[in-house]
């Protein structure tokens, strides 16, 4: 490939902007597969924990929650296994500090109140029963929100922002209307709008 | 009066490493060879002309059991990547 005599200056710029282009778009459609993956995981582990605990017990089986993060994580090592690595660049880093973010904080807070619903650690020691079960798929869902949306604004994409913006506005409101199991059906809806349409939508744009 | 282009390159096969590494913070030999498209082989040697020159630096490491090249460019070469552009602008008259 020592093409260098023939070489124009027009090729060569065609070339740098050929080659930039194939790797952002490469390396952004892969930020959407872990997207579509982690949404799918939500909704699978809500509507699973809504059924056991309307039908099978209570909200102890809110301490499933925990396995998501095993199962997320394993699945997601499983799927990078999969793929050729791809590297990372300021857009895939700035998203995977945004979702990062997201999971220490809502990993931390439904942590706790996983623990609650399962009886390890006594309610009254982190707020008033009324308020629980209301503001913790409220706060969820809003960080949910917030990182589609940031991510939108990082990935300039429309669709992803009003993703973000109804799944966290959305969320949040119809999260306080509901009481017990039923949020984790806001909960599953939530992540359907603020990870797995916009994994998708990045994926499909981004594809070659 | 036209500057001169670097000979190390003005060639498709390293001009389209470089262009890949500028954009990345590092990357993974088969993520090169699958963007580039070319040999293995023919990889391999363009990726040790850039090294040789400092304009890339490469990591020799394992992932697990297997084998793993990372590529990843240097300050001098970004430099020389910035100053080949400046040539190109200077033949192109933008």
């Amino acid at each position: 490939m020592e093409k260098e005599k023939n070489m124009t200056a027009e090729h060569s710029l065609e070339i740098i902007r050929d080659s930039i282009e194939q790797s952002q778009r490469t390396i952004t459609k892969n930020i959407g597969i872990p997207l579509i993956w982690w949404g799918a995981c939500v909704v699978v582990f809500s509507l699973l924990i809504a059924y056991l605990w309307k039908n099978h017990g209570g909200p102890a089986w809110n301490l499933l929650w925990f396995a998501l993060w095993v199962v997320g994580c394993l699945g997601e090592k499983f799927l990078r296994n999969k793929q050729t690595p791809v590297p990372s660049n300021f857009v895939g880093r700035t998203v995977s500090h945004i979702w990062g973010t997201f999971g220490i904080f809502c990993g931390f807070i439904g942590g706790i109140f996983g623990l609650i619903g399962g009886g390890l650690i006594p309610l009254e020691l982190v707020t008033p029963q009324v308020y629980v079960f209301g503001i913790i798929t409220s706060i969820i869902s809003l960080c949910f929100g917030m990182g589609a949306t940031i991510m939108g604004f990082v990935l300039r994409n429309i669709i992803i922002k009003a993703c973000g913006i109804i799944a966290g506005i959305g969320g949040f409101f119809c999260a306080l209307h509901f009481l017990g199991a039923e949020q984790l059906f806001v909960m599953a809806a939530v992540a359907v709008t603020g990870l797995i349409v916009p994994g998708i939508v990045i994926y499909l744009q981004y594809k070659k | 009066m036209f500057t001169p282009l670097d000979p190390l390159l003005h060639s498709e096969l390293r001009l389209a490493v470089m262009s890949l590494l500028i954009s990345a913070d590092d990357a993974e030999f088969p993520f090169i060879k699958e963007q580039t498209g070319a040999t293995a082989g023919n990889l391999s040697v363009q990726i040790d002309k850039l090294s040789a020159v400092g304009y890339i630096e490469v990591e020799k490491t394992f992932k697990g059991k297997r084998p793993c090249t990372i590529c990843r460019i240097t300050p001098v070469g970004r430099q020389a990547f910035e100053t080949y552009i400046d040539a190109l602008k200077s033949y192109l008259q933008i």
